[in-house]
C-alpha cells in the first residue's frame, strides 16, 4: 500500500522509476479510490513501465493483456477448452453408458445426460484469459491493459462492463464476482480516441516528455556509468531534436538507448561526427534522420558559438564600426 | 469547498471541456483522500478526475490558474504591498495591530464591527476572499462581457461587500480609541491604515472583476474556436486555422473508420459455412465445436478523384485530399487527378508516407501540370476522356471537386456524360452555394444533369457528410 503521494515517489524511486508529482498523485488516487487509470501520452515515455514498477513496488502479480485489432472476448476473458472436453467425453464414455444403461427410452437417456451436462461446462474446462485471471485471483493483482487504442471499438464497450462491476457472466455457469479487486492500468498511444464512456470510468493520466532536469535524473539512474556532463548534453540536444517537425519524435527510451550507444562507443563529448553516426539510434525513419542531419550542424554549431562567445576574444566589431564611421 | 468545485466544474463545462456528474463526484472523492496543502497535487488530482483528453490539458491549466490560485495570491500580494507602503511611512503594521488588539480588549463589550471590518483588520485572507466572491456573485459579476463594464461591476461588488459600512465602523473605532486616550501619532497612523485598507480592498475587487472578464472571454473564445471550425467556409481560413483544421479532419476520418469497422463486423454474420466448419474442426474428429459462418462481402468502392486545384478552390481540395488519404484503406483503389486547364494524374502522392506533404504535392500539380493558368473545365474533362477513361469501370465512384467557373470556355458536358455512363456514380462537390450555380461564367447547370449527386461543400460538416454518403 502507498501511504501518501510522497510515498509513491519514494517507493517507485526504489524501483528505479523516477516520476514527478503528477504521476504519483494519480497513482495514489487510483489505489485509494479503486479506479482504473487510463494512461496516455507519446510512445516510449514509460507508460507500460509505470504499471510494471507499481506491481513490483506493491508486490502484486502483474497480469498483462496486450490489445490488438481483432482481440475478442475469447482471447481476453475466457474460452471453453474444447479439446479437453472432447477428451473427457471419450475417456468417460463407459461411465456415460453406465448412466444411461437402464434408461427406459431415448428421452429418458437424454434427460440423464442432460442432468450431468454441468460436469462438462464447469470451471474445469474454462481457460481463463487475462481479464478473468485478474478477477478470480485470490491475491490482489495489477491488471495492465496495454495499448487499448489498438483494440476495436466493440472490445472497448465490452471492457466497460468489467471495469465498472468487476464481474464476469458466463452463460453456462453464472456470474463470477471478483475475489479481489485488481488495480487496473490502461495505456493508450492515442491512435484513436477512446470513447467518453470509458474515459468517464477512469482516472486520466497524461505522461508527457519529461522536463530536462527530470530526464537527466532518469538517465543518471538508468545508465549509471554515463558522465553527468554528457548526460546533460544528450538531454539538451534531445530536446532540440524533439522540437523539430519529425514523424516520430524520440522519447525517453530512445534517450536511454542513445546514452548507452554513446557509452559503448566511448564518446565523452557530443560532436557532429559521432552524433551523425548514431542518429539512427534515436530516429526510426529515414526522412527524420535526413531532417535531423540537416539541422544538426545548426544545433551543434550554436553550442560551439556559445562556447566561443564565453571565451574572451578581441572584438573585431569595433574596428569595423570605426571603419564605417570614418 | 464543495461549492467552489462545482463552480469550477461549471467553468470547465462552459469552456467546452465535458465533465460529467460522475466525474465531478470522483473529484470530490479524490480530494477526500489527499491533503490539500500542496497546490500541484490538488491540481493534478482534479485534472485526473475531470479532464480526459490530452488537448484539453492546456485549457484546464489556464483556467485552473485563473480560478483557483490567481486571486488568492493577488490578494496576498496586495496586502503585502500595503504593508510595504506603510513601512515606508514609518508605520510598523504588526506593532500597530498588536497595540490595537490590546486596546480592543480593554474596551467594553459593546464593540460591533462588521465581519468585513474584522477580516480586514485581522488580515484574514481566506475569509476576505470568500466575502469578495460572494459579493461578486450577488452583484452578478459573472455576467460581465467587456472591458467597459469592469468599473460598473467593481462598484456593485464593493456595494454588496458593504465596504462603506466597514469604513464607518473602522472610523468609529478610531474615535473611540481617541476617547480612550490614544496619542496623536497613533491616531494618525490608524487613519492612514484605514485609508490604505480601503484602497487595497477596492483594488482587489477590481482585479477580481477583471479576472471574471478574462474567464468569460476564455469561455467564449474556446467555444467559438471549436464550434466554428467545422462550420467555417474553406475560403476564409488563415494559416493557423488550416493547421488546426488538419487535426479536425484527421479526427473525423478516424471516426468514420471506426464506424466502418463496426459496419464490417455486422456484415460478417452470414449462413453456416460447412466447408470451413469441417476444416476447422478436423482436430476434434470433425465434430463441429467451432462453427464458421460465411461472410458476406461488401465491395469496397473504387474511387477516382478529380480536383480543381486553381487557387479559388485549393482549400477545399486540400481537405478533400487529406480526408481521402486518411481513408485510403476503406477503398480498393484510389486514383487521383488534378487539373486547372491541363489534367494530370497524381495518384503517386497516396504512396507518400506523410499526409501533409502528400497533399501539398498534389495541390502543387505534382510536377505534371501547370497550375498557373486560367481554369478550363471543358478542356480538362476532354483530356480525361481521351486518355484516362479506362480508369473507370462500373465499380468506380467518380468525385469531381470544382466550382465550375469555366472562364467562358466550351463546357464539353458530353465528356461528363460519358464518364457517368461508365462509372457507378458521379459526385460533384461545389464549394459555391447553389444560388450561384449557372450564373456568370459558372457552367454548373450544364454538368448537373449528368451528376448522380451534386452537393454544396464548403465547410467541414458538409464534407464529412458527403464522405459518409460515398462510403455507405
Amino acid at each position: 500500500m502507498f501511504q501518501s503521494v510522497d510515498d509513491v515517489i519514494q517507493q517507485l524511486g526504489d524501483q528505479d522509476y523516477i516520476c514527478d508529482k503528477q504521476i504519483a498523485t494519480v497513482v495514489f488516487l487510483a489505489q485509494q479510490l479503486d479506479k482504473p487509470v487510463l494512461v496516455e501520452g507519446p510512445a516510449g515515455v514509460g507508460k507500460t513501465e509505470l504499471a510494471k514498477v507499481i506491481s513490483q513496488a506493491l508486490g502484486r502479480e502483474m497480469i498483462r493483456l496486450q490489445c490488438y485489432e481483432g482481440l475478442d472476448e475469447a482471447k481476453a476473458l475466457y474460452e471453453w477448452e474444447y479439446s479437453k472436453q472432447l477428451l473427457y467425453t471419450q475417456i468417460l464414455k463407459d461411465k456415460v453408458s453406465e448412466t444411461i444403461a437402464d434408461a427406459a427410452n431415448l428421452a429418458d437417456a437424454a434427460d440423464r445426460v442432460g442432468d450431468e451436462d454441468s460436469v462438462f461446462f464447469s470451471e474445469r474446462f474454462i481457460v481463463p484469459r487475462p481479464l478473468m485471471q485478474a478477477i478470480t485471483s485470490e491475491e490482489p493483482t495489477l491488471l495492465l491493459i496495454d495499448e487499448v487504442d489498438k483494440s476495436d471499438p466493440e472490445f472497448e464497450a465490452f471492457l466497460l462492463e468489467i471495469l465498472s462491476d468487476f464481474q464476469v457472466t458466463i452463460p453456462e455457469i453464472g456470474t463470477i464476482k471478483a475475489r479481489s479487486q485488481p488495480l487496473v492500468f490502461l495505456t493508450s498511444n492515442d491512435a484513436r480516441e477512446m470513447s467518453d464512456a470509458l474515459k468517464r470510468r477512469c482516472l486520466h493520466l497524461w505522461i508527457d516528455y519529461p522536463s530536462e532536469e527530470l530526464e537527466v535524473r532518469i538517465l543518471d539512474r538508468k545508465v549509471p556509468n554515463v558522465d553527468k556532463r554528457l548526460a546533460e548534453e544528450v538531454v539538451t540536444l534531445m530536446n532540440k531534436i524533439r522540437a523539430l517537425d519529425l514523424k516520430k519524435t524520440p522519447s525517453i527510451s530512445e534517450t536511454l538507448d542513445w546514452a548507452r550507444a554513446l557509452l559503448a562507443l566511448n564518446a565523452d563529448e557530443l560532436e557532429e561526427g559521432i552524433v551523425g553516426d548514431t542518429l539512427n539510434v534515436i530516429l526510426k525513419y529515414e526522412g527524420d534522420v535526413q531532417k535531423a542531419q540537416n539541422e544538426l550542424s545548426k544545433l551543434i554549431e550554436k553550442k560551439t558559438v556559445q562556447a566561443q562567445a564565453e571565451k574572451p576574444q578581441p572584438a573585431p566589431d569595433e574596428t569595423a564600426k570605426k571603419g564605417i564611421l570614418h | 469547498m464543495q461549492k467552489k468545485i462545482i463552480e469550477f466544474t461549471n467553468l470547465l463545462r462552459k469552456s467546452g471541456i465535458r465533465v460529467s456528474v460522475a466525474e465531478a463526484i470522483d473529484a470530490f472523492n479524490a480530494l477526500d483522500e489527499l491533503s490539500l496543502d500542496d497546490r500541484d497535487v490538488f491540481r493534478d488530482a482534479l485534472r485526473s478526475a475531470m479532464v480526459k483528453r490530452g488537448d484539453e490539458i492546456a485549457t484546464y491549466d489556464e483556467l485552473f490558474d485563473l480560478f483557483w490560485s490567481g486571486f488568492y495570491d493577488n490578494l496576498k500580494g496586495a496586502f503585502g504591498d500595503m504593508e510595504g507602503d506603510l513601512a515606508e511611512k514609518g508605520i510598523d503594521l504588526e506593532q500597530l495591530l498588536s497595540q490595537l488588539a490590546e486596546m480592543m480588549q480593554d474596551m467594553d463589550g459593546e464593540l460591533d464591527l462588521s465581519e468585513l471590518a474584522k477580516a480586514m483588520l485581522t488580515q484574514d485572507m481566506s475569509q476576505l476572499e470568500n466575502m469578495i466572491r460572494a459579493a461578486a456573485e450577488d452583484a452578478g459579476a459573472g455576467r460581465i462581457e467587456n472591458m467597459l463594464q469592469v468599473g460598473f461591476f467593481s462598484r456593485r461588488t464593493t456595494e454588496q461587500l458593504g465596504l462603506e459600512g466597514a469604513q464607518q465602523d473602522l472610523e468609529g473605532l478610531v474615535e473611540r480609541m481617541k476617547a480612550m486616550g490614544m496619542g496623536e501619532e497613533g491616531i494618525q497612523q490608524m487613519q492612514e491604515l484605514i485609508r490604505k485598507l480601503m484602497e487595497t480592498v477596492r483594488r482587489t475587487v477590481r482585479n477580481f472583476t477583471e479576472r471574471e472578464l478574462q474567464q468569460q472571454n476564455h469561455n467564449y473564445m474556446e467555444k467559438f474556436r471549436r464550434e466554428m471550425l467545422t462550420e467555417k467556409s474553406f475560403y476564409h481560413l488563415t494559416e493557423d486555422e488550416i493547421q488546426k483544421m488538419r487535426e479536425v479532419v484527421a479526427r473525423l476520418a478516424q471516426r468514420i473508420k471506426n464506424i466502418l469497422s463496426i459496419r464490417k463486423k455486422r456484415l460478417k454474420r452470414g449462413k453456416l459455412d460447412l466447408h470451413q466448419t469441417l476444416r476447422r474442426n478436423m482436430a476434434r474428429g470433425g465434430i463441429p465445436f467451432e462453427v464458421v459462418y460465411k461472410t458476406r462481402r461488401k465491395d469496397r468502392p473504387k474511387l477516382v478523384i478529380m480536383c480543381d486545384v486553381s487557387s479559388s478552390v485549393a482549400n477545399v481540395s486540400r481537405f478533400m485530399l487529406q480526408f481521402m488519404y486518411s481513408l485510403q484503406e476503406a477503398f480498393t483503389k484510389i486514383r487521383c487527378y488534378v487539373f486547372v486547364a491541363e489534367l494530370g494524374e497524381v495518384t503517386d502522392v497516396f504512396n507518400d508516407k506523410e499526409v501533409s506533404s502528400a497533399v501539398e504535392k498534389a495541390l502543387d500539380g505534382g510536377d505534371v501540370i501547370n497550375v498557373y493558368t486560367r481554369s478550363n473545365f471543358g478542356f480538362a474533362f476532354h483530356e480525361f476522356w481521351k486518355n484516362h477513361l479506362a480508369a473507370i469501370d462500373n465499380k468506380t465512384t467518380v468525385i469531381i471537386l470544382g466550382d465550375a467557373r469555366n472562364n467562358y470556355n466550351d463546357a464539353k458536358a458530353w465528356c461528363i456524360r460519358d464518364i457517368q455512363n461508365k462509372a457507378k456514380a458521379l459526385v460533384w462537390l461545389n464549394p459555391e452555394s447553389p444560388s450561384a450555380w449557372g450564373f456568370g461564367d459558372s457552367v454548373m447547370d450544364k454538368y448537373m444533369p449528368y451528376c448522380d449527386i451534386v452537393e454544396e461543400c464548403r465547410n467541414l460538416r458538409q464534407l464529412s457528410k458527403v464522405v459518409d454518403q460515398i462510403l455507405l
